[in-house]
């Protein structure tokens, strides 16, 4: 178990293609470790490879308080999308901004578990809006994107200095 | 994605249930308290928000006691030197940590994070890396701990060294599964209320409420659920339709045979389970339901009253009736005599950790007073019925044995019961045997 280091905004490597996983090995079984422990560190609630710098279709999810609830969704498809809810979201990749986002209040979605069984399940709420947070990765998207120009231009400002500072 | 501040604030007022349940541990292995009252006090603590968090901490500090010798053979790998007594809490912790490690699943991540976190909870900051150091080792060196706890019987099946070899002594051909079945998870048993409907009946509405259950064999009284429940989801049981009790000490009521009319003494009597089954079972004429402890003697009252059922509650000692006895002898006495509770360590882990070897010539010593006590308040004829949640021979055929050769007037009594095995007097049922409870029971019959 390593804990990888996450890209930040505006990073051009988050605006890549992420690709499907063609098989369930140990090297992505490992990956999937790594990028639990990755969560769980930083703290978040749900982390894509992308953001890890490995463009394939999966990501990890807990939203549980106790930490004791890792869903893993590899190669996930969102099936079906009902009703609408803005939750405030932030992103492990934009640190220190958080905005309300729109998404669906319930999403049907299908996914490969780590030992690369397929199943389906109903997300509503939060786990809905982090499950569609973290396939946008997969697609290139950063939840940054939904907001206006402003905001976008001001959070990437910001986000740039943070990083010179850093340097 | 990363949760919003307010909402992760609102999440982060709970308590950690990792320190809850490290204090739990704490309680039981420094303090020597019962594992189920230390938790009852602790759960009591947690608000309302985070009830969900109760079943965590409760598996958690099950879980811990039941492996504590092999999860202190584990630490002891790992850990440089000896805690000090007042950071026996950090070590509780410790173990709590291995235990999700080895037995739950959960992340493993998330576990050791979680884990190393409560120390804040603690007060205990700077057992932040040791923890995390210790818990991390553990987990890349996962095959050095293996063989540690291979090499030493201890550590395997988790009971400290002098339990172990007592049990191996007496049970040369059974030890293993003894053992094996102590660090089981025991299933949820009932007592159906025949008073208030039969057994199938209850097996009716049990599968109305969804909850999957099947007779058991041995007992003409015992449900027993495929996976336990919280009580209060057991339709009527608030109304006393059911009551929670092993199989094996369902056998009690049936074994003492006691007759409509007849007059009973139950002695050591508390909480009451067996008391309520007595009454149940058949109309007496009075049941007599003696304990020691006034606040025991509270909790009889209780049971009967959900039960609807009443009897003559006394305080009183059992080994000594002169001040509590109205000189009216008995037809049927039970002796449900306090013991070492060796036959019940799948239900209590920390039996295991409080119980010393010098416990045991004290717990003889007060089975011989009660059983010399009560004898001379039994009828002629009448028939007393020795109980015990043992499987140690010192505190069952062999006091059987003793007691006889003081009171000639005592004839054994064969047991109308097929479960279990025959022992020189009285019959034992082991550890997981037909699913239940270790019980001794034997019964004495004066001519």
């Amino acid at each position: 178990m390593t804990i990888r280091r996450i890209l930040h905004y505006p990073d051009p490597r988050l605006r890549r293609q992420a690709n499907p996983v063609p098989e369930v090995t140990d090297d992505i079984r490992r990956l999937v470790d790594d990028m639990a422990e990755t969560m769980y560190d930083a703290p978040g609630i749900g982390l894509a490879a992308i953001q890890v710098n490995e463009p394939w279709r999966l990501i990890v999810i807990d939203i549980s308080q106790t930490r004791d609830r890792l869903q893993v969704f590899i190669n996930p498809e969102i099936l079906s999308r009902e009703g609408e809810q803005e939750l405030e979201e932030g992103c492990l990749s934009v640190p220190g901004i958080y905005e309300p986002v729109a998404r669906a209040h319930s999403i049907r979605a299908r996914a490969l578990n780590r030992d690369g069984q397929a199943f389906e399940i109903e997300a509503e709420h939060l786990l809905a809006s982090c499950i569609q947070h973290e396939i946008d990765h997969l697609d290139g998207k950063v939840f940054v994107d939904y907001l206006s120009r402003l905001k976008q231009s001001r959070i990437r400002k910001k986000l740039e200095k943070q990083q010179q500072l850093a340097m | 994605m990363k949760q919003a501040p307010q909402a992760a604030k609102r999440a982060g007022t709970r308590i950690n249930p990792r320190a809850l349940a490290a204090q739990v541990v704490d309680e039981v292995v420094v303090r020597a308290r019962y594992l189920d009252a230390a938790l009852t006090e602790t759960l009591a603590a947690l608000p309302r928000a985070q009830a969900r968090d109760a079943a965590l901490v409760q598996e958690m500090s099950y879980g811990t006691l039941r492996w504590f010798d092999q999860l202190a053979a584990i630490a002891a790998l790992f850990l440089d030197k000896p805690l000090k007594t007042k950071d026996q809490d950090v070590y509780a912790l410790l173990l709590v940590g291995l235990y999700q490690l080895r037995y739950m699943r959960v992340a493993r991540h998330a576990a050791v994070k979680e884990t190393v976190e409560a120390t804040a909870a603690l007060k205990k900051p700077w057992a932040k890396n040791l923890l995390n150091a210790c818990l991390r080792a553990s987990l890349r060196e996962e095959a050095r701990a293996q063989a540690a706890i291979t090499a030493s019987p201890e550590a395997a099946f988790s009971h400290p060294a002098w339990l172990l070899e007592e049990i191996k002594h007496h049970w040369p051909g059974n030890w293993a599964a003894i053992l094996v079945a102590n660090n089981e998870r025991p299933p949820l048993a009932l007592r159906v209320n025949r008073l208030h409907q039969s057994r199938d009946q209850y097996l009716a509405r049990l599968a109305q409420a969804g909850i999957a259950a099947s007779v058991h064999a041995c007992s003409e009284t015992a449900v027993v659920l495929d996976t336990p429940v919280a009580v209060s989801e057991l339709p009527g049981f608030a109304e006393g339709d059911v009551s929670v009790q092993d199989a094996a000490a369902q056998l009690a009521a049936t074994l003492l045979d006691a007759q409509p009319g007849e007059r009973v003494l139950d002695a050591c009597a508390a909480p009451g389970g067996k008391t309520g089954h007595l009454l149940e079972h058949s109309a007496l004429a009075e049941l007599v339901a003696l304990d020691r402890e006034p606040a025991r003697v509270k909790l009889i009252e209780e049971n009967l009253t959900r039960l609807g059922l009443s009897a003559k509650t006394v305080i009183g000692d059992a080994a000594n009736p002169a001040p509590w006895w109205d000189g009216r002898p008995f037809d049927r006495i039970l002796a449900d005599a306090p013991c070492s509770a060796t036959g019940v360590i799948r239900r209590h882990p920390d039996i295991k950790i409080r119980r010393r070897p010098e416990d045991l010539p004290r717990l003889v010593a007060t089975q011989e007073r009660i059983l010399d006590g009560l004898w001379p308040l039994l009828k002629p004829g009448g028939k007393l019925l020795y109980a015990t949640c043992s499987i140690l021979p010192v505190e069952n055929e062999n006091q059987m044995a003793a007691f006889r050769r003081r009171h000639p007037d005592a004839a054994e009594d064969v047991l109308p019961m097929s479960a279990g095995r025959a022992r020189a007097m009285g019959r034992q049922i082991l550890p997981g045997e037909a699913g239940m409870d270790g019980f001794y029971y034997a019964r004495l019959r004066k001519n």
